[in-house]
């Protein structure tokens, strides 16, 4: 039986955090949340591997969601990376897309699109081998 | 067998607007680098080119005959190409076009005020893995 693949949520908001977590348990994923930057990035250090990391953008400083993003995006084993945040504006999209986060979400999320886009970038990445 | 061996090199780009100046000047700017070119000006033109070429380049108009359907066009092309530079070109650059082109996988985005000298310099200068 394949592993589930793995996702971490980050949000500072313990609740949207739980949420998340308990949306993607119940589609079938493993989850687990941090609840801020730092807390994500001492995950990636610790040799965990990921799938999918959702991110909130602002969180301990404004937009250092980006950091989560960009650290994830560096691992060898490169995640699918979304940001989740319902405070887009041009320069943290831009930053984003400069990086090639793969999908950006708006608060209050529409749960149908957030799986959705993670089957679809999950099964791109498996059938191109990225 | 140099000349094939050159036209096997050579890269080649789709590029899919409703105008026809605007795809003729493109055509220029990519010719000018030693792009080989495919244009379209309508989604069925599009496709068909999509199923009988391989592009390293494609740039795209966010409206080609209705209003967004160049981003799912360009969506479709990043899902066939996933190595490629997709460009989309739309009437402004604000958050909706942002968040449309990180969603569809796109590399960059222009306005439609960008010089088509400009977007093909910027699209070969973003990908130089791809496009040389």
């Amino acid at each position: 039986m394949p592993l589930r693949p793995r996702v971490l949520v980050v949000d500072d908001e313990t609740s949207v955090a739980r949420t998340l977590r308990m949306i993607l348990e119940s589609d079938g994923y493993r989850a687990i949340t941090a609840h801020s930057c730092a807390e994500a990035v001492e995950l990636f250090g610790n040799s965990h591997r990921f799938d999918v990391v959702i991110t909130d953008l602002n969180m301990e400083q404004p937009n250092i969601g980006l950091n989560v993003a960009q650290a994830a995006l560096k691992l060898k084993n490169r995640p699918v990376v979304i940001i989740c945040t319902g405070f887009a504006d041009t320069e943290n999209l831009q930053a984003a897309m400069k990086m090639q986060v793969d999908y950006v979400v708006t608060k209050p999320a529409d749960v149908p699109e957030l799986l959705q886009a993670i089957r679809r970038l999950l099964a791109m990445r498996k059938a191109t081998g990225a | 067998m140099e000349k094939t061996r050159a036209n096997i090199a050579r890269k080649t780009a789709l590029v899919v607007h409703p105008d026809i100046e605007a795809l003729t000047v493109f055509q220029g700017a990519l010719k000018q680098n030693g792009i080989q070119t495919i244009l379209a000006r309508d989604l069925p033109t599009a496709l068909l080119a999509i199923t009988q070429h391989y592009f390293d380049v494609a740039i795209v108009s966010s409206r080609i005959s209705d209003e967004g359907d160049g981003w799912a066009l360009a969506g479709v092309l990043r899902m066939a190409f996933p190595q490629s530079h997709i460009s989309v070109i739309a009437p402004q650059t604000g958050v909706l076009e942002l968040k449309s082109a990180i969603n569809h996988g796109i590399s960059s985005i222009h306005e439609h005020s960008t010089s088509p000298e400009e977007v093909v310099t910027s699209a070969l200068a973003t990908s130089p893995a791809h496009v040389q």
